[in-house]
């Protein structure tokens, strides 16, 4: 299963800072992501892209998730080694293609 | 559709980036259901340009594209009472307001009153700035965020026209509400949240959108909807809450996940959102789906005013950046473009490894190839090179190097392109808000 089947993401910036948004339709989904997605894991999944701290923002009333990383884009995009320096704008794809396990006991997975 | 009654205000976003479509704009206006459309047209690096414009010429450093974009709107704008504020006098609001009076009165507006707000620009104030970070470099531009007051001041004394430089985008939309609300600070927080919904125009209806399990399916509009996307309004009301919709007859998305995803865009922590006029608490806030293209959004809670503006600052750092890459195609491409690659890294090795960035663009140039690999390898790709060089002589070098590949490297490299960049850094800090003195200046048509 794919991040991407249980939320809809976007990704954003300001100054060093990348900000990464995952929305679930349904508190289900949402609470699946919540246990799965830890700071860790997600600075695990994240490492071959960049090296940065993760912090983790829980929006249960939005079933949103936020992942902030300060240094992800040292000197902000103008500085960026990358082609035509923008990529930030792709990289939730980091996440919503990210492969998870089924959860175990769940039995709610056709909600949504 | 008609203007509710009991709005207090009724807003339109017409652009989210000071390259953005002119059309949607006018569109909004002709829709005849706002009574404010407000153009975000500065980005945090948009100022760069504007600034070097400014020291060239102390008439410039405005958008350039301000014409192009209000020729048009502005006689449509006028005909249906509609006012316009934006941030496009970007480093010189002073100098737009000037130049867009001349242009009312070329159009016929002779009553209309430009005003410009100016203050943002704290460069006479670096002493009192608190950087976050060290940085090295020429600092070339310090700008304070700026709230909504004195543009809300400004439309209130009968401003047609509002041109701002640097202001928190939320701001631009908070302004014309701001002394409609009821006096508390959740009803502030509700026409900031508004503010921050529609200050990315067409992001907030289906623009830059995959729905849930998107991947699986074509895109959620058709390229012949994208190309017309319809940008977005809203109906504020006292208490901060708003109806959110796209101008009616155009294509776009307007529900729950599309105004969530915008509301939680580049927030950072979402229940301590801070901007210039107060620090919101997004948490709590709830959407209900009114119609087809149409939610309504409420409960946006204000947390008192921060006591501090934020500053970006830039600054040249010496050297130069070197972005230069080189095609392949045919059957082999991939292997001849590995081969490029390590090429460059042989001749290129005098360079610091830290450096030098080294890819494929459509293999591995965005994401690291971290994102699922197509199972055949493309039948085009490019060798990309970014290289941040100490000089000007060593960037040609890297460029030359990457043209030497077309004769002496692997075969059929082609359609080279190459930029050199000036070696820029954003940089953020803060300012006592107390010491930052804004002003209204106000051309007269």
């Amino acid at each position: 299963m794919r991040v991407g089947d249980l939320a809809s993401g976007r990704s954003g910036d300001k100054g060093d800072m990348l900000d990464l948004s995952l929305v679930a339709s349904h508190p289900h989904h949402y609470e699946q992501l919540r246990q799965y997605l830890t700071p860790e894991r997600v600075r695990a999944i994240t490492a071959p892209c960049f090296d940065s701290p993760v912090v983790r923002y829980e929006v249960p009333g939005l079933n949103a998730l936020k992942f902030v990383f300060p240094q992800a884009l040292p000197g902000g995009v103008y500085a960026s080694m990358h082609a035509g320096l923008h990529w930030q704008k792709a990289a939730i794809w980091l996440l919503l293609d990210h492969r998870m396990p089924p959860t175990t006991g769940d039995n709610d997975a056709s909600v949504g | 559709m008609a203007r509710p009654a009991q709005a207090i205000c009724s807003v339109g976003a017409g652009a989210g980036f000071a390259g953005d479509r002119i059309d949607p704009a006018l569109d909004l206006v002709r829709s005849g259901l706002i009574d404010t459309m407000a153009l975000e047209c500065l980005a945090e690096r948009t100022l760069v340009p504007a600034i070097k414009a400014r020291a060239d010429n102390p008439q410039a450093g405005f958008d350039p594209r301000w014409k192009r974009r209000l020729s048009p709107l502005l006689p449509l704008a006028a005909q249906h009472g509609c006012r316009v504020v934006s941030n496009l006098g970007a480093a010189n609001p002073r100098a737009a307001a000037q130049a867009i009076s001349g242009l009312c009165r070329e159009l016929g507006l002779h009553q209309h009153r430009v005003a410009a707000l100016v203050g943002d620009d704290v460069m006479g104030l670096q002493d009192h700035i608190q950087w976050a970070k060290p940085w090295q470099g020429q600092l070339i531009g310090a700008h304070a965020y700026l709230g909504s007051l004195e543009m809300a001041q400004a439309l209130d004394q009968g401003a047609n026209v509002m041109i701002t430089g640097r202001v928190a985008d939320s701001a631009l939309f908070a302004a014309p509400a701001r002394f409609k609300l009821n006096d508390q600070n959740d009803a502030l927080a509700g026409a900031l949240a508004v503010g921050h919904l529609l200050e990315c125009g067409g992001q907030l209806t289906g623009g830059n959108f995959e729905p849930i399990g998107g991947a699986h399916q074509a895109p959620p509009l058709s390229a012949a909807q994208y190309a017309r996307l319809g940008y977005p309004l809203a109906h504020v009301y006292a208490d901060g809450s708003a109806d959110i919709s796209v101008v009616p007859g155009a294509p776009g998305i307007v529900d729950v996940l599309t105004c969530t995803l915008q509301l939680l865009y580049e927030v950072h922590d979402p229940a301590h959102y801070i901007t210039p006029d107060l620090i919101v608490d997004f948490s709590h806030i709830q959407f209900e789906v009114k119609g087809p293209q149409s939610v309504r959004m409420h409960g946006a809670r204000g947390k008192g005013v921060p006591p501090m503006l934020k500053v970006a600052g830039f600054v040249e750092q010496p050297g130069v950046l070197a972005d230069v890459e080189i095609g392949f195609a045919g059957d082999g491409a991939l292997a001849r473009a590995q081969c490029a690659a390590d090429v460059l890294r042989r001749r290129l090795d005098a360079l610091p490894a830290h450096a030098c960035q080294i890819d494929l663009v459509g293999i591995d140039s965005v994401l690291r190839g971290n994102a699922r690999v197509a199972a055949a390898p493309p039948a085009e790709l490019r060798v990309h090179i970014s290289a941040a060089c100490d000089d000007a002589a060593t960037a040609q070098w890297v460029e030359d190097e990457v043209y030497a590949l077309t004769l002496s490297g692997p075969a059929g490299g082609c359609s080279v392109r190459s930029e050199k960049r000036p070696r820029l850094a954003v940089v953020d800090g803060l300012i006592d808000r107390q010491l930052v003195k804004t002003e209204l200046v106000w051309g007269q048509a």
